[in-house]
């Protein structure tokens, strides 16, 4: 994507586009965006509903995040929805009006990974607030249609917003193979371990237990449906304990399938351990990068390790749990913040406190 | 184990026992009756592995421990002296290698099909059931596969450690487009290679810390060997020389050793969306870049023994698209002396590969 002429719908009189700039450390400024011409299957979206995700904190606290340097000013944000403004000449499916979901990245299509469905892979993706790729955080964006996922009537724009993050969910769901079949464990009841217990419902799973260290996300996760919540430590020594209360929150089995929402060195050897033989554990958080495990007992009892890197093909999912009510997003939506220069740095702050705070969404 | 099978005055059952650590000794072992589905068989090669040597060095392995006398081996192949009453498919006489493991065959495991993982599994020689370096052997008929004529009885031992090999190709998907990476070139590495092959993979490298099982996997038929160290600094720059030797992406991993440096080797040399298989079992906990693998979307896929695994090993040696005998380095008769001198040369490793027992 790049900063090209500012485009001009109609002739008509346009506002400048403004959108949340990363500019250093702790800085966002918002700031003028240019926004690049319109492609004959591109649309012109205004934003209306975007969250902040754990990444984008992250980049605002490091102008980091795993292997991707922010080297200059990036816009940020890429949990979102809004309306058509206006559509490319060869966009058939969607016209000026309608609401959609957005999924944030652009894949190429050329390479080896593109071509045998594993998008998510793809060694060219073009990815919001993903240096150097700008986000979404803006009053308008420009975005390739079939990439805007039309929401039905009585499905809201935070909702729509909220498809991102739902997505990782639903794909680790069928990355691990969740079903009516295979009891569930998530270690971490933070927004990405929210979503994956709303997931698993969703999929058809009877027994999830929830374990976390914070008791007011606890309860959030028996409210949103855990059969049962565990309160873990952070102390590797009580691994052994917690893996009794597992147990016996799992009527005496093991479980058949583990998110680990968390991705720190406890949560991982517990999950290993909890899980039973020929099962699965699913890596989704992006606690820390080396880990010690253990993992030889795990592989000789033919428990897998899936890892997940975003989502691929969610969106129509998404939207569908969510018309039909399988999934409700809306209480995972607990602060709200309009689109100021104030107002961003207190959602980040918000956000970046964790705790009480799930999901924080902008209204533009 | 109950009374000894058979009627007429014959010689006394001996098997291998390992009685405590470092001591086997030779010794009677009953037989129990024949089943109606159970066959009697008298073992002719039985194969050592290192599982063997562990449990002889320390009295258990993982959570097995040995709590009294065991007789010890499981890779093995015989010929069939009597069959229970209810046996269709063999005859005395039949030549047989013998599939180790008994599953229970009421458990969730077993229905689903993952025999392998059943909890209540005997298996020779992982107590407290006892092994089949002995004399003779009673095992059901199901878990004993003829052999062809043109596959040697210690061809049919090895189709045990080749199993192994085997199961972790099914497990890590591999076919004729894979590029597959192995660490280790000991005798799992080395069967692990030979199925790879066997399973239409294209190109196979594989590293090892010791030159002359390098040359050995040369032999065998890997495309390129890299030679390694045990140094954790290393990895860089050995997954850079791995990478350069596949010339394409790495897209499967066995890792034959299992400890913290393979594996971490293996994940980074992965490429995005491929498999690493844990075969070996070196080290217990290891720490490895586990997030970054994971957020690559390569996945750990474990393997445990085999199943279903003893036709195709079979029909793979039959045809020769596998050729298990190159591994077989020392052979060694059935006397106390001789058992003993056995173990010390597979212990040690080295040039000695597959130690094999004739009897």
């Amino acid at each position: 994507m790049g900063k090209g002429g500012q485009s001009e719908g109609n002739g008509a009189q346009c506002e400048e586009n403004m959108a949340a700039w990363l500019l250093g450390v702790n800085t966002l400024k918002i700031q003028p965006f240019k926004l690049p011409s319109l492609g004959p299957n591109d649309v012109r979206v205004a934003m209306k509903a975007v969250g902040i995700c754990g990444s984008d904190v992250h980049y605002l606290k490091s102008m980091s995040c795993g292997d991707y340097y922010v080297k200059e000013p990036m816009v940020i944000g890429h949990e979102c929805a809004g309306i058509i403004k206006e559509v490319g000449s060869k966009v058939k499916s969607l016209a000026p009006g309608d609401k959609v979901a957005l999924e944030p990245g652009i894949a190429c299509w050329r390479c080896k990974p593109c071509k045998e469905g594993r998008y998510n892979l793809c060694d060219e993706m073009k990815f919001f607030a993903t240096p150097p790729i700008h986000g979404s955080l803006a009053n308008q964006i420009v975005h390739p249609a079939d990439l805007c996922f039309k929401l039905p009537e009585g499905m809201s724009l935070e909702e729509g917003a909220m498809c991102e993050p739902l997505s990782v969910g639903v794909y680790a769901c069928q990355r691990a193979n969740a079903s009516p079949k295979t009891s569930v464990l998530i270690m971490g009841a933070g927004p990405i371990g929210l979503v994956t217990l709303l997931a698993a419902r969703a999929f058809g799973v009877s027994k999830i237990v929830v374990a976390d260290v914070d008791e007011v996300r606890l309860a959030i996760a028996k409210d949103l449906g855990a059969t049962a919540v565990i309160k873990s430590s952070q102390n590797m020594e009580d691994v052994g304990k917690e893996l009794e209360l597992i147990k016996e929150a799992l009527g005496g089995a093991e479980a058949d399938v583990t998110f680990d929402c968390v991705g720190f060195g406890k949560t991982m050897t517990t999950a290993l351990k909890a899980t039973s033989r020929g099962g699965k554990v699913c890596l989704v958080g992006m606690g820390h990068s080396d880990m010690t495990v253990p993992l030889t007992p795990a592989a000789g009892r033919e428990v897998d390790i899936v890892g997940i890197f975003r989502y691929k093909n969610t969106w129509p999912l998404c939207i569908d749990f969510i018309t039909s009510g399988k999934i409700d997003v809306k209480p995972l939506i607990t602060h709200r913040f309009g689109f100021s220069q104030k107002e961003i740095e207190e959602a980040f702050a918000t956000s970046a406190r964790g705790g009480s705070a799930i999901k924080v969404m902008f209204n533009l | 184990m109950g009374s000894q099978g058979g009627g007429d005055g014959e010689e006394v059952n001996m098997a291998a026992w390992l009685v405590s650590i470092n001591t086997l000794k030779i010794q009677p072992f009953k037989l129990p009756s024949l089943g109606p589905h159970d066959v009697r068989v008298k073992m002719k090669a039985v194969g050592i592995c290192g599982s063997d040597v562990h449990y002889l060095k320390t009295m258990r392995c993982a959570d097995f421990v040995v709590r009294e006398p065991m007789v010890i081996g499981h890779e093995c192949a015989g010929i069939i002296e009597e069959v229970g009453s209810e046996v269709k498919s063999l005859a005395p006489g039949d030549r047989v290698a013998l599939e180790p493991g008994i599953s229970c065959w009421r458990c969730d495991y077993c229905k689903e099909g993952q025999y392998n993982l059943c909890p209540e599994m005997k298996f020779f020689a992982t107590p407290p059931v006892h092994g089949s370096l002995a004399n003779q052997v009673v095992h059901p008929e199901d878990l004993c596969f003829k052999l062809p004529d043109n596959v040697s009885l210690e061809e049919g031992a090895m189709c045990e450690p080749l199993s192994v090999g085997v199961h972790a190709c099914r497990r890590a998907n591999v076919g004729p487009e894979t590029n597959v990476l192995v660490m280790g070139a000991g005798p799992i590495g080395l069967v692990t290679m030979l199925a790879a092959r066997a399973f239409g993979a294209p190109r196979i490298v594989i590293v090892d810390v010791d030159g002359y099982r390098l040359s050995v996997a040369k032999e065998l038929g890997a495309d390129e060997i890299v030679k390694v160290s045990t140094n954790m600094q290393d990895v860089s720059e050995e997954v850079e020389q791995i990478q350069k030797a596949m010339g394409d992406g790495v897209d499967v991993t066995f890792d034959c050793a299992g400890f913290s440096k393979t594996m971490s080797t293996a994940l980074s040399a992965t490429r995005a969306g491929g498999k690493v298989c844990l075969v070996g079992m070196g080290h217990n906990e290891m720490t490895v870049p586990l997030t970054p693998a994971a957020a690559r979307e390569v996945d750990v896929v474990g393997v445990f023994r085999y199943k279903n695994t003893w036709p195709l090993c079979i029909e793979f040696l039959r045809s020769g698209k596998i050729d298990v005998k190159p591994l077989i380095t020392h052979r060694f008769g059935f006397s106390q002396k001789e058992v003993e001198e056995a173990f010390e040369t597979s212990a040690h490793g080295g040039s000695a590969i597959k130690v094999m027992f004739n009897l």
